[in-house]
């Protein structure tokens, strides 16, 4: 179990998903988010033991990049250094709230992680919180965007699934794969 | 339009490449290219508060022709008008944090507000004393009851230089905040726009304007502010920005405020020393002195053609602060001059 481990199996998965991701955000936004997830993955991959979600943000760029990049740097905290991923991801989710100002139900990628935090919290296992943000993220296609570039789309993307949601489940769904290897 | 540079790749990096080698104040950081430090007159940093910003670049000279005695101890940049990611701006605070702490100033722009704060978070996670303070002035971006959503704009360099300056004197950190929150709040500024600049990204006009037209209130990238105002004597367009600031942010009659004219970067110096002696009379019909101005082209949007107007009440002691030396390859000297008022 390691986070070099981690960023080469979400580098795969996302990379296998890219064009997917892509046309989500083009519903919704500027049509990017699958090629810059990746562009950020691709560094991170290479980067050195420590400094891998830092790379990511760097690389991918913008303020997603530094979003998601503060999910990935506490899993890599927690696979290398071993700090405790429940209160690791509930900080991510927190700061994510609070620079992103954004909560629950704005459709975006909190919808998937709020709910993985609460199951972590409550002492669930990772698979059960995978589920709990696989749940979180079909839920988006029903909300309406308050923030980011969605709100400007009609009915504010509702009908379409929150790209960053669906990118959030890679993410967890990577980190139970290498929990079990 | 023709713009001269090598490759749209490594337009920033060529630029930096001669901005540390043409000015002995400063040099690349030592943990990544798009970080400028001081070079000499360096401060102890255990010993003194140091400051940092980080911006997109494409707005020469702001910020990093501000690092130097006096004003910042460094500046992160980032690619054209993008803010620089969080980790770049972490590694710029590891270049100057030290005991006395460190202030991370970030004008108000949503990229650089989510990626400071980031960094100055995860700053503070690996033990480094960091405090960002936030800077808003531009008055066409939110009503005065709701200040904190305004826009950075050229008003902020009241903070670089009042805090750079108070930091050298020895002042401590939570003593700083507070000065700079205060100058934040004694601040006001209102922009615009003649003519448009031209993206070096994209090679195109960043808006577009019909030419009996100007902006009032234009951001620095171009978004749109309070409205359009038809062309004419500069009189009259500074005689309603004036009094639009003043009706922000009143002044008593008898009162002063030091004043900084911004060209966007396509605007004379002939014209803005034109603005800046219509500012004085606009300000003296209501009563009120125009001190220690700063006239020049600082903070630029390539070649926008345009300026804006920034006020701030100081107390004696943001003076002191405004009008005291200071070492850096573009901070021009202010003088405290009388003979300015009308």
């Amino acid at each position: 179990m390691s986070a070099d481990g981690f960023f080469r199996s979400l580098h795969e998965a996302a990379s296998t998903r890219m064009q997917e991701l892509n046309a989500l955000d083009a519903a919704v936004g500027d049509g990017d988010h699958g090629t810059t997830l990746v562009r950020g993955l691709t560094r991170a991959a290479t980067a050195e033991p420590g400094r891998r979600a830092k790379a990511f943000m760097r690389a991918s760029g913008g303020a997603s990049g530094t979003l998601f990049g503060l999910v990935l740097h506490e899993i890599e905290l927690h696979l290398d250094g071993g700090s405790d991923l429940a209160k690791g991801l509930e900080r991510a989710c927190a700061r994510i709230c609070d620079l992103g100002e954004v909560r629950p139900g704005d459709k975006s990628l909190v919808d998937s992680l709020a709910p993985a935090v609460g199951a972590l919290a409550g002492g669930k296992p990772l698979a059960e919180a995978v589920s709990a943000a696989e749940a979180g993220r079909d839920a988006t296609r029903d909300m309406h965007a308050r923030c980011g570039r969605a709100q400007h789309v009609e009915g504010g993307g509702a009908g379409h699934l929150d790209p960053g949601a669906v990118s959030l489940v890679l993410i967890l769904e990577a980190l139970s794969r290498e929990s079990d290897s | 339009m023709k713009k001269l540079f090598n490759d749209p790749a490594t337009m920033v990096d060529d630029m930096i490449d001669g901005f540390v080698s043409a000015y002995p104040h400063v040099r690349r950081g030592s943990l990544d290219p798009r970080i400028v430090v001081r070079q000499r007159n360096r401060k102890d940093p255990d010993a003194s508060v140091t400051l940092l910003i980080g911006n997109g670049s494409g707005h020469e000279p702001i910020a990093m022709g501000f690092v130097g005695k006096g004003v910042l101890d460094a500046n992160v940049v980032g690619d054209v008008f993008a803010a620089p990611s969080a980790d770049l701006i972490l590694d710029g605070i590891r270049e100057v944090s030290g005991a006395a702490g460190t202030i991370l100033l970030i004008s108000r722009h949503s990229g650089d507000v989510i990626n400071g704060r980031a960094a100055a978070m995860l700053a503070e996670e690996e033990g480094m004393k960091v405090v960002p303070l936030l800077m808003y002035d531009d008055i066409s971006a939110a009503p005065p009851e709701r200040r904190a959503d305004r826009r950075g704009a050229p008003g902020t360099m009241f903070i670089y230089k009042i805090l750079g300056a108070a930091a050298e004197a020895g002042w401590s950190l939570e003593r700083l905040m507070r000065l700079g929150e205060d100058v934040r709040e004694r601040t006001v500024t209102l922009a615009a726009a003649v003519s448009p600049g031209i993206s070096p990204l994209t090679g195109q006009p960043m808006f577009s304007l019909p030419d009996d037209e100007i902006f009032l209130g234009m951001g620095v990238h171009g978004e749109p502010g309070v409205g359009r105002v038809r062309t004419g004597p500069v009189r009259e367009l500074v005689e309603g920005m004036i009094r639009r600031l003043l009706d922000d942010r009143p002044v008593a009659a008898g009162g002063r405020v030091a004043v900084i004219v911004n060209g966007m970067g396509g605007t004379t110096m002939m014209e803005l020393l034109t603005v800046w002696a219509e500012t004085v009379k606009a300000l003296a019909s209501r009563k009120v002195r125009a001190i220690a101005p700063m006239v020049g082209s600082f903070v630029t949007t390539q070649e926008t053609g345009g300026f804006s107007i920034s006020l701030l009440e100081p107390d004696d002691e943001m003076l002191e602060f405004w009008c005291a030396p200071s070492d850096t390859p573009a901070f021009p000297g202010i003088e405290a001059t009388e003979e300015c008022l009308a």
